[in-house]
């Protein structure tokens, strides 16, 4: 059965007051919800890593939730602010080193649309947004992204970085 | 070390303590009283133009007052808005006064591009030396408490938060040194008080965000 917003709100307030129940029932929610926000959108293996990335930004920043509004948009900002985060990571750290492994699965549940990532990445101009789904959700190497786009090798690292600012920019848009 | 989300869950419940919610009404009182205060010593110190001071300033000494205090409001309220994320939310007002300010170094360039002769007396450096400094010097007061309180939020455009945080902080400053100011053209205001805000922006964006890391 699928929390409602209004009940994650309401668990989050008693966690802010130092119920800890509530918070595990709220963390365990969240871990669900967010693997399911990000599938698709990065790589499968990294999924894990960035959900609990995510879950330790929302402790440090719980207090930012303000209990009369809803708790999803406020989850999802941060979700997509840790993904994005982890995109720049890593085009800069491995941008050779590219996981092998993939499933472009089912995107975002009802709930998640309004404010899922694909809402974001289809915001971005087409060419920054097929070079970010290839290289940094897909795995593919600049230069098999430049054959599959027919952009240039540079053309896609510049659409890279462009894409990555803007999506940085567009973190609370809906 | 990457824990497992068990072993994550497990932490994050330990490590719980009661908090208290972000309040921007917090940020927005500590912003007033920070402009207020960098009024008040610029005031003591520089002194009160005389019109002000008699109760019935000239008309550019309000339009540039208002317009300066508008500009602060919009991008700090905007600022500290971006304390408390949320997908969906606009935050977009500022942009619109920002380009109503825009009006004023536009009509300064107009103003020089038709009397070239009058720009240098119009512009006195002297004075406008003096304008940068205690704008900045009040900017960096009101920027320092606001970036102080920014820190406990979570903003996810820091350097959009940086911008805002340097625009607010500049408007006030430059507030407070417009109550003292002496000129009244418009080449001088559209020139010197520009610089002041806009020089603040540029330090906003270059160290809030990493001021604002989380």
């Amino acid at each position: 059965m699928r929390t409602s917003d209004s009940d994650l709100a309401q668990l989050m307030a008693r966690a802010q007051a130092g119920d800890a129940a509530s918070y595990r029932a709220l963390l365990t929610a969240c871990q669900t919800w967010l693997a399911r926000y990000y599938r698709g959108r990065i790589a499968p293996h990294m999924i894990d890593d960035l959900v609990q990335d995510t879950m330790i930004s929302m402790h440090a920043k719980r207090a930012t939730f303000d209990p009369d509004r809803a708790f999803l948009p406020w989850l999802a900002a941060i979700a997509r602010f840790r993904w994005i985060d982890q995109l720049r990571r890593g085009y800069r750290a491995d941008e050779t080193e590219l996981p092998d492994t993939l499933s472009v699965g089912p995107h975002d549940d009802e709930v998640g649309a309004r404010i899922g990532i694909g809402r974001l990445l289809a915001l971005l101009p087409n060419g920054q947004a097929e070079v970010l789904r290839l290289i940094k959700i897909e795995g593919l190497s600049v230069a098999e992204a430049s054959a599959a786009t027919g952009q240039s090798e540079s053309l896609v690292k510049v659409n890279v970085h462009r894409g990555l600012k803007r999506l940085a920019s567009l973190c609370e848009s809906e | 070390m990457t824990m497992n989300s068990p072993a994550t869950i497990d932490a994050l419940v330990a490590g719980l303590r009661p908090v208290t919610p972000v309040r921007p009404r917090n940020g927005i009182g500590l912003m007033l009283v920070a402009a207020a205060l960098v009024s008040v010593v610029a005031a003591w110190r520089y002194g009160v133009r005389a019109d002000i001071a008699a109760g019935s300033p000239h008309p550019m000494v309000v339009l540039r007052l208002g317009t300066l205090l508008l500009l602060g409001l919009a991008t700090g309220l905007a600022a500290i808005a971006s304390a408390r994320p949320a997908v969906g939310i606009s935050r977009s007002g500022w942009q619109w006064v920002l380009a109503g300010v825009l009006v004023f170094p536009l009509a300064a360039l107009i103003a020089m591009a038709w009397n070239g002769s009058a720009v240098a007396m119009a512009l006195a450096p002297d004075y406008g030396i003096a304008c940068l400094r205690i704008s900045l010097a009040s900017a960096l007061f009101v920027g320092g408490a606001l970036t102080v309180w920014l820190r406990q939020g979570a903003s996810v455009n820091p350097r959009r938060t940086g911008w805002l945080t340097g625009l607010a902080a500049g408007s006030f400053g430059t507030f407070a040194y417009a109550l003292h100011c002496p000129m009244t053209n418009i080449v001088y205001i559209g020139v010197w008080y520009t610089a002041a805000v806009g020089i603040a922006a540029l330090a906003g964006r270059a160290i809030v965000p990493p001021l604002l890391r989380w």
